[in-house]
């Protein structure tokens, strides 16, 4: 990679050292969710069966949708780039739409369990009612609502930049430097994707055999 | 990249994504004790290497970027691990006032 | 000297004097100077605290301010010294100013980021100021539960914002400092050209991207805690206090790594060049800085030895900690082995260095023995372990800082501060440091405790030296301020190479222009060719 240099070759080493950034990027955001993992991981180790019992109060149907509609955005997304590395402007366009609808599509999902979870009590620290297993329950949601929240607020800006990079390609040209910020943009929303993929199973899936 | 992808690696990834979420819904609902967990974030695992090696090029990206991906992993695997150790091994004495099985 | 040396061009500095030049600068040079400004300022206010403490330390009542007044010094002391002087010192600006130049770049990779950074940095800042003055945090700089989520009655959740803040600017810096050294070296300057500091640099970027965020998260999980009385932290609702030290050593312990690193690479600088000889085992010092860099990540549960972890928790940390001394020792072996058979020159730069190479040796070896789990279940709480971290803190990473200043003052300023004064401040510094903390560390040994205000009255005699010594430290610390602000105005203009160095930001002008060369420089084939004397080219 080092032979590439800004004079030699200038597209290709923009779009390496772009991705570089990002991915730098990206390994101090896995280390910021690392955080709420390592309390999951004490949570579930030291009560595993009481948080079995609290993951049932979570609307199994509405997480699998919404993971659906989470892999499905990242397809779009990867088409988008994949279009924009051969100049695609309009499809690019389209594909970036796409993408921030099922973005928000799943936003609007997770707002609506949100509510719902309100009216049911389960908002440790402002709502709470739940009485049986309380204690865990309550340690459950609150990691919960910190993951799935914290996670839906960088959804919400992957939503806001793939809306704003639709709207600067409404019209020619396409410079291929901006081939190179949907790729950047690409890598995050994919990884706004991964850290929901590995929620799902730890916040759903825990207690659907019993 | 000269020549991108075609656009049946995607649709493929997609698939096998899609595939993968139905096969983790299923799976648990039956009772595997030990093995949901693992069977459900083996499946995960997966599914992230999919969108890893797929959807975020790394197959073909470099080393250093293939290194940049996975450090954080190992970080946090010592975190993981290292506290680990001390949580495995702590000795619990619960106080004479604590009934057996509260908290 | 090349044409390359005397570019006549404008320097960065007279590129724009608005102050909205300053403010809105994409020039990492000028980014550096606004760091500098601002630690040095939080510089001084950690300073306050710590005076006032040692002021309160000099009769055993400690009655000079009550105790709740108490905590919240050494608490203020701690926050503002390692978040917003100590982690940011040398990286934000000395690594700032040099990375670019010593690798034959123009710029840092991400420029905007780079000035971010700095604005972060000031918010964070005003969240710490303004806890100061609603009132001050007494939970100690390690925010440890259950007092911090449950039982203190301060500014908690304030403080903890803006060490939280704060921390996205050490993880802009080291962003930047990755991609930088990765994809814009000048050709020719391959990985085993580098200089130890930008080597030490990239590895403190490592551990910034990688830590940071852990601290991030957890203080997060602290002030939701706090807030909500809901949290994984508190037994009483089924959490585990020791989480959130796990989860806080495990960012503070590669912490004070990234607070070290960038001082050896300093002092691999300074030494060669007033040795003026190679740097002795080049590739083992580098290996040796991803060493401590790798080897930091594995050791944070020896702050935890007394807290309730298990005993085989203990003893594997213990194991790693004696480890970690490894690749430390190995570099200061390598400066010693430099240093002998040199032609060593005792400007300031090179005293504040041999400075570090001392005080770092005598804060490791200590290290060692706290390492030791039955040592550290009585030496733990005590004055020893303040002594030990302020000598590596203090004798180690301030004293390089300042060697750094000196050093590359000229290169910075384009003027020459008096060299007499330097060494005179040095002199004064060294002196100082060693009155105030080496009792401590016989304080520590006879037992008494860190963090209070009153001590039993056979302390006295050890506290009054180590009182008197914090007053002639002040001293030391405000000359520089002194004579390196009285050089901006009166000190002779330099040349390009006033020390003849070896390195790519000595062949530019001093100071450099702002795309820092005029031609692509043309790389050395060897670091730290001074022996045999090589002219620069």
């Amino acid at each position: 990679m080092s032979t590439t240099t800004p004079e030699i070759r200038p597209a290709e080493w923009r779009e390496q050292t772009a991705s570089l950034g990002m991915w730098v990027f990206l390994a101090t955001e896995v280390m910021f969710f690392g955080g709420i993992f390592m309390g999951y991981l004490y949570l579930r180790a030291h009560y595993s069966a009481e948080v079995a019992q609290a993951s049932r109060h979570t609307h199994e149907w509405l997480g699998t949708i919404n993971t659906a509609i989470l892999l499905t955005s990242s397809f779009s997304m990867a088409l988008a780039v994949r279009f924009s590395q051969l100049a695609k402007r309009e499809t690019v366009q389209r594909l970036l739409w796409v993408t921030a609808a099922l973005g928000s599509a799943f936003l609007a999902v997770k707002f609506a369990e949100y509510t719902m979870e309100w009216h049911e009590g389960l908002v440790p620290g402002l709502h709470f009612t739940i009485q049986e297993n309380a204690r865990v329950t309550a340690l459950f949601f609150f990691l919960y609502f910190l993951a799935t929240g914290v996670h839906a607020v960088h959804l919400t800006i992957g939503v806001l930049a793939v809306l704003w990079m639709s709207w600067r390609l409404r019209r020619p040209p396409f410079p291929d430097w901006r081939a190179d910020e949907i790729d950047v943009l690409g890598l995050y929303w994919h990884f706004v994707d991964a850290i929901w993929i590995f929620l799902y199973p730890l916040f759903y899936l825990v207690s659907l055999s019993s | 990249m000269n020549s991108p992808p075609a656009l049946r690696v995607y649709a493929v990834t997609w698939v096998a994504l899609m595939a993968l979420l139905a096969a983790t819904f299923v799976l648990a609902h039956f009772r595997l004790g030990m093995l949901n967990p693992v069977v459900a974030l083996a499946i995960a695992l997966a599914k992230a290497v999919l969108v890893a090696l797929f959807f975020m090029h790394l197959r073909r990206s470099s080393t250093l970027i293939v290194l940049f991906a996975l450090v954080a992993l190992f970080a946090l695997a010592i975190l993981f691990g290292l506290s680990g150790a001390d949580y495995a091994t702590r000795e619990v004495h619960p106080a004479p006032w604590v009934a057996p099985g509260a908290y | 000297m090349s044409a390359i040396a005397a570019t006549g061009r404008p320097s960065f500095l007279e590129e724009g004097f608005s102050l909205s030049s300053w403010l809105f600068t994409r020039d990492h040079k000028r980014i550096a100077i606004l760091y500098a400004i601002t630690i040095t300022a939080f510089f001084f206010v950690g300073g306050a605290a710590a005076a006032m403490m040692r002021l309160n330390l000099m009769n055993p009542q400690g009655t000079l301010v009550t105790a709740d007044t108490y905590n919240k010094l050494f608490t203020v002391h701690g926050v503002v010294m390692v978040w917003f002087f100590l982690i940011p010192s040398i990286p934000a600006t000395l690594g700032n100013f040099l990375i670019p130049l010593m690798i034959g770049a123009r710029e840092v990779a991400f420029p905007r980021l780079n000035i971010l950074s700095w604005y972060i940095y000031l918010l964070g800042g005003v969240f710490v100021i303004y806890t100061l003055i609603a009132g001050g945090v007494d939970t100690g700089w390690t925010f440890y539960t259950p007092f911090s989520t449950l039982f203190s009655n301060t500014h908690v959740v304030e403080a903890v914002m803006g060490v939280f803040i704060v921390g996205f600017s050490s993880i802009l810096t080291g962003l930047n400092f990755i991609v930088t050294v990765h994809r814009m070296r000048a050709p020719g300057m391959t990985w085993f050209r580098m200089p130890l500091f930008v080597w030490a640099n990239y590895a403190t970027a490592i551990i910034m991207v990688l830590a940071t965020p852990v601290l991030a998260m957890t203080l997060v999980l602290l002030s939701l805690e706090r807030i909500l009385h809901v949290g994984i932290f508190d037994p009483a609702l089924g959490g585990d206090p020791l989480l959130f030290q796990h989860l806080f050593w495990f960012y503070s312990h590669p912490a004070v790594y990234i607070m070290v690193l960038p001082a050896m690479g300093v002092v691999s600088e300074i030494i060669t060049c007033f040795a003026r000889k190679r740097i002795f085992g080049y590739r083992f010092m580098c290996y040796a800085i991803l060493g401590i860099a790798g080897f930091g990540f594995l050791v944070w549960g020896h702050h935890m030895f007394v807290s309730g972890q298990s005993m085989y928790a203990g003893m594997v940390f213990s194991m790693l900690s004696f480890m970690v001394a490894v690749p430390s020792a190995i570099k200061v072996f390598n400066w010693t082995a430099t240093l002998y058979k040199g032609s060593i020159v005792f400007t300031a730069p090179m005293l504040y260095a041999l400075g570090f190479v001392g005080l770092f040796t005598i804060g490791g070896m200590t290290g060692l023995y706290l390492a030791a789990v039955a040592l550290d279940v009585h030496l733990t709480d005590t004055y020893f372990v303040i002594a030990h971290f302020h000598y590596i803190m203090v004798g180690g990473s301030v004293m390089a800082y300042l060697g750094g200043i000196h050093y590359w003052w000229p290169k910075i300023t384009g003027r020459m501060y008096n060299e007499a004064w330097g060494r005179m401040a040095a002199i004064v510094i060294f002196v100082g440091f060693n009155l105030t903390f080496f009792p401590q560390y016989i304080l520590g040994y006879l037992g008494m405790p860190r963090r209070y205000h009153e001590y039993p009255p056979e302390f006295q005699v050890l506290n009054l030296f180590s009182s008197a010594g914090a007053a002639v430290l002040a001293v030391g610390y405000l000359l520089p301020l002194v004579y390196l602000g009285w050089s901006l105005f009166k000190g002779p203009r330099a040349g390009p190479n006033p020390w003849d160095a070896r390195g790519l930001e000595w062949k530019t002008s001093s100071p450099p222009p702002k795309d820092n060369f005029t031609a692509v420089p043309a790389v050395d084939p060897v670091p730290y060719a001074y022996n045999p004397e090589v002219p620069p080219a």
